[in-house]
């Protein structure tokens, strides 16, 4: 008896995941745009790490126990050295998962896009694919040109 | 504590494999034993660090060899992290079995196997990534530093 059910549960499990397998290498890399967040909303380390002079800063969530945050890491680095008005933070938020709470995020490494004020433009799960994050955040880097024409409104 | 050198991540990924045909046959079998000694492998893998794991000591002295060299590595943290994870499901597992709790054997087993199915076959660490899930669960222990 216990032969066949557990014949069953692993048929399932495997099946499971095949599925979930799949979802999430489809959902790897992915951008998604967000509903924008009240900057108030962001938790602190993540307000201290937005660049005030650059148009979008890149804020990498990631962990100790993260394999492919060091290979993220390696591709935004890298794309924000040669993209003008573009920074990345990588956040090691091993110690403080209430930031990674805070942002609704469940799984490292997650990238968020973020304005100098604080605006969510999008995030990504897992690896970003270095030219579709840039093609998604060119529209948010041209304006650099009239830096400091606006005064902040409350 | 530091976790170790980095490895070839290679060695995980057969590992992966191993363990999830062992975590097969055991809910096939019903048999305890087995998923006990796998228990025991996480375990070192987990607390005495990897180079002492048997999968790796496996994948070196017999699979390595037979590869080409590769300059890639792999941090270890995040998979000591996670057969730390496995570890407590196949602990549950065999207390279930031994008990005669069959069905949270099955249960627990079929947790640790779809992780490392998911590692096996897409290269995806369950453990590592939902470390902050993981986190969500359990109480905080130190929050101000």
């Amino acid at each position: 008896m216990t032969g066949s059910t557990g014949l069953w549960v692993l048929a399932g499990t495997l099946v499971a995941g095949l599925v979930v397998g799949v979802l999430l290498h489809r959902r790897n890399g992915r951008i998604r745009t967000t509903t924008p967040e009240a900057p108030s909303g962001l938790p602190e380390p993540v307000v201290e790490a937005l660049a005030p002079g650059t148009a979008v800063t890149l804020v990498q969530i990631s962990t100790t126990f993260c394999a492919p945050c060091r290979h993220t890491r390696a591709v935004l680095s890298h794309l924000a050295k040669r993209t003008e008005g573009l920074t990345h933070v990588d956040l090691d938020v091993t110690d403080r998962p209430h930031v990674a709470r805070d942002l609704g995020v469940l799984r490292t490494p997650t990238t968020l896009a973020l304005t100098s004020s604080g605006r969510e433009l999008l995030r990504v799960s897992g690896v970003p694919k270095a030219q579709e994050l840039l093609t998604a955040l060119e529209p948010h880097l041209v304006p650099r040109v009239e830096r400091g024409s606006h005064s902040q409104g409350g | 504590m530091s976790a170790g050198p980095a490895v070839d991540p290679r060695g995980p990924r057969f590992a992966a494999v191993v363990t999830t045909v062992v975590l097969a046959v055991v809910l096939v079998t019903g048999w305890w034993p087995l998923l006990a000694a796998q228990t025991v492998v996480f375990a070192i893998g987990a607390f005495a660090g990897l180079r002492l794991a048997p999968y790796s000591v496996l994948y070196r002295v017999l699979v390595a060899p037979r590869l080409k060299p590769t300059s890639e590595r792999e941090d270890a943290a995040p998979l000591r992290f996670a057969q730390a994870v496995g570890f407590v499901f196949a602990l549950v597992g065999t207390i279930g079995y031994a008990s005669g709790v069959t069905a949270l054997g099955i249960v627990a087993t079929a947790f640790a196997l779809f992780a490392a199915f998911l590692n096996a076959a897409f290269d995806f660490c369950l453990g590592c990534e939902m470390y902050l899930l993981v986190r969500r669960f359990t109480p905080r222990t130190e929050q101000t530093s």
